[in-house]
């Protein structure tokens, strides 16, 4: 492999890894807080594209299709499918918290067919354009090439992960939100309003899995309803190698997948056919040999 | 078309196991069908018109494709009654709905059977004519198929049916034609890995290696991934002068953005499964200049105008894709029974297999496979956001 072709995979791989990382955060805020491995995440994020899409169709009369399109569609797509991720919560996920693990883990399941069967209906399974005037201009370093666009959006997404990481250590909330995690009814018995964390969790993981959504729609230029199931799967394993529940080990996980990703179908003798296999083949042996990841904590069994 | 949905190709397998159950049954009825119909023949053989069947999905999804397919086949017979018939009958049609589903398609074809029409055009999803082959086979019915091009058609033949439409792997001639006339010598062949796509990959993979050119690479991506971005480095590094995508639109329209937001210089290439709108929706200025392996839609035939023209005036809305073939395959037929001199079947099926017609959408000859001899299937670029012909 030349050097060349070493640095682009390497941009790559932070690339894609940016948009797992993204994902991969609300997949293991969630799960840290009640332990529920939310597989409609990945249709959260599609459905964060679709909203970016409308607003941005919609400002784009008066802002253009540049950049400032593109913010307001991030901003107002993240408040609402942020909103949706809450009533998806309190309708379908909180009856059913005291109910036995699988009871709940049926129902994300069926939310996650909610939403998407919704959106087939809605788009008769049509691949809509996101058509940005974003262009191809960047920098070049020998023969790889690397625009603005791609450099904001891995810029956007350290900050928005920096962001999240921050409000979790750093404010009341995110000390609640990790109360939580770690004992549910000593949290109540202290006095936090655990119903309240729980929704803000899972407002804050959604929003998330939107501003990923809108970015991706953006970049790529195509919005369509299947585009979550990939990328909740890829997203799932991201969160398992850095260590589910873990917000750090998350971002770690994201951008670690990117990368195996990237160099994984560049090996020789190796073609890009087998890339899916290097990936869920590393979900496998880490959930053999290493359940808790690369940065989680073993959880110990309360007796 | 007919392939364009990689739905329907999951399904297929499906669908075929369970026609299999359901045919020895319908076997049977089916024979009473046609001992009735034939009984009910020759007590109104006084009558002596030729009775045309028309088989195309009137209701569902393709329905508009459907409607076309019955307008242009129609336009075509109304034009040759016009003129007083053929061999002095004038010739009636009938038409049944296939709804592009092949338990639909199953019941009507014994529809058409137990009518007791002399021949049949249509069909326009591969999945739907599998399962007919059969019964219009038994029956000894001459059976022109105008969209669907699977070669899973070509295997299940008896004989009296005609595949007018290219199958897909003649895409790969039109391919290897295409790549040597603009001078690529190494290429890159890219697919989905389905069946569809992969075998159409290794198909033209061959053909271009024993026309004496390179296959650069040959990459692979997942239905439904977003990020081609690995592909596409080793599609630059492998230094291909252009790259061949044989999937559908939605893959290639994000393959063809990151080939050159990645400044990829060389040719692109796509096969017929990206002829649809929403590629050049989402591609946008990315795609200009692209090449498309088109079937023969009526909008890129240049001798095709008057045809348009005439059917929009009859019928108040505009061709579409397969109106100039469904055309051309009805006079077709009227030019087999023509020069069968009746409206015997078995000498309409020999008059078929010596065609030598030439339509709108191009020549109609048959190999010995009933397959078209030259492919159908013509090179388009796209330009100004519209397909349109070299």
């Amino acid at each position: 492999m030349t050097l060349d072709l070493l640095i682009q995979q390497l941009v790559n791989g932070l690339i894609v890894g940016s948009f797992y990382a993204l994902i991969a955060l609300g997949y293991s805020m969630v799960f840290g807080v009640i332990k529920l491995l939310n597989f409609a995440h990945g249709d959260i994020y599609m459905n964060g594209a679709f909203v970016g899409l409308i607003v941005f169709s919609f400002v784009g009369i008066w802002v253009g299709n540049g950049w400032l399109g593109v913010v307001c569609a991030l901003l107002v797509s993240m408040l609402a499918v942020g909103l949706l991720g809450v009533i998806i919560e309190r309708f379908a996920y909180r009856p059913m918290r005291n109910a036995p693990r699988l009871s709940i883990l049926i129902t994300a399941l069926g939310a996650s067919m909610v939403l998407n069967g919704t959106a087939l209906a809605l788009t008769g399974g049509r691949h809509y354009a996101f058509n940005t005037d974003l262009g191809f201009a960047g920098v070049d370093i020998s023969t790889v090439h690397i625009t603005y666009t791609q450099m904001v959006l891995v810029a956007a997404s350290i900050a928005l992960m920096a962001g999240m990481q921050a409000f979790v250590s750093r404010t009341m909330y995110g000390k609640a939100m990790r109360a939580v995690s770690i004992d549910m009814g000593a949290s109540r018995l202290m006095g936090i309003d655990v119903d309240r964390v729980i929704a803000l969790t899972f407002f804050m993981g959604s929003a998330l899995a939107a501003g990923g959504g809108v970015m991706a729609g953006a970049y790529y230029g195509s919005v369509h309803f299947f585009m979550g199931f990939i990328m909740g799967l890829k997203a799932f394993t991201a969160a398992v190698i850095g260590g589910i529940g873990s917000v750090p080990g998350a971002m770690l996980g994201g951008l670690l997948l990117g990368l195996l990703e990237a160099f994984g179908s560049s090996l020789p003798f190796v073609g890009s056919e087998w890339r899916d296999v290097f990936v869920f083949g590393t979900l496998i042996l880490f959930l053999v040999f290493k359940p808790t990841g690369l940065l989680g904590r073993s959880v110990v069994e309360r007796v | 078309m007919h392939f364009g949905h990689a739905a329907w190709m999951r399904q297929q397998g499906k669908w075929r196991e369970l026609m299999v159950v359901s045919f020895k049954r319908l076997a049977k009825r089916l024979a009473c069908a046609t001992a009735l119909a034939g009984l009910a023949m020759t007590t109104m053989a006084a009558a002596a018109d030729i009775k045309i069947g028309i088989v195309a999905p009137m209701t569902g999804q393709l329905a508009s494709e459907g409607q076309d397919m019955e307008n242009a086949v129609k336009m075509a017979i109304d034009a040759v009654n016009a003129k007083g018939g053929v061999n002095g009958d004038k010739i009636i049609t009938t038409t049944a709905d296939d709804a592009c589903d092949p338990q639909q398609a199953v019941t009507a074809g014994s529809k058409l059977v137990s009518e007791g029409v002399t021949a049949i055009v249509g069909g326009y999803c591969s999945g739907a004519v599998l399962p007919t082959l059969k019964i219009y086979g038994d029956a000894g019915i001459p059976f022109v198929i105008i969209g669907a091009n699977s070669t899973k058609l070509v295997a299940a033949n008896q004989g009296n049916a005609f595949l007018a439409n290219s199958t897909g792997d003649m895409q790969a001639t039109t391919a290897v034609e295409l790549f040597k006339k603009n001078g690529y010598k190494k290429i890159a062949v890219v697919d989905e890995g389905d069946a569809y796509s992969s075998d159409l990959a290794k198909l033209t993979a061959e053909a271009f290696k024993s026309a004496g050119g390179e296959i650069a690479a040959k990459e692979t991506t997942t239905a439904g991934e977003q990020d081609y971005s690995a592909v596409v480095t080793k599609i630059k590094s492998s230094g291909a002068d252009a790259v061949f995508w044989t999937a559908y639109h939605a893959g290639g329209a994000l393959l063809t953005k990151q080939l050159r937001q990645a400044g990829f210089q060389g040719g692109i290439v796509l096969g017929d499964g990206n002829n649809s709108p929403e590629y050049l929706e989402i591609a946008g200025s990315a795609g200009e200049g692209v090449y498309l392996l088109s079937p023969p839609t009526v909008d890129l035939l240049s001798g095709a105008a008057d045809f348009k023209a005439k059917y929009k005036e009859t019928y108040g809305r505009d061709a579409g894709a397969y109106a100039a073939l469904s055309h051309d395959v009805g006079d077709l037929i009227v030019d087999a029974i023509t020069r069968a001199k009746s409206a015997d079947q078995k000498a309409i099926i020999e008059a078929l297999k010596a065609s030598d017609f030439k339509g709108l959408a191009g020549e109609i000859k048959f190999t010995d496979k009933n397959t078209l001899q030259t492919s159908n299937f013509r090179p388009v670029i796209a330009k100004g956001g519209k397909w349109v012909a070299e």
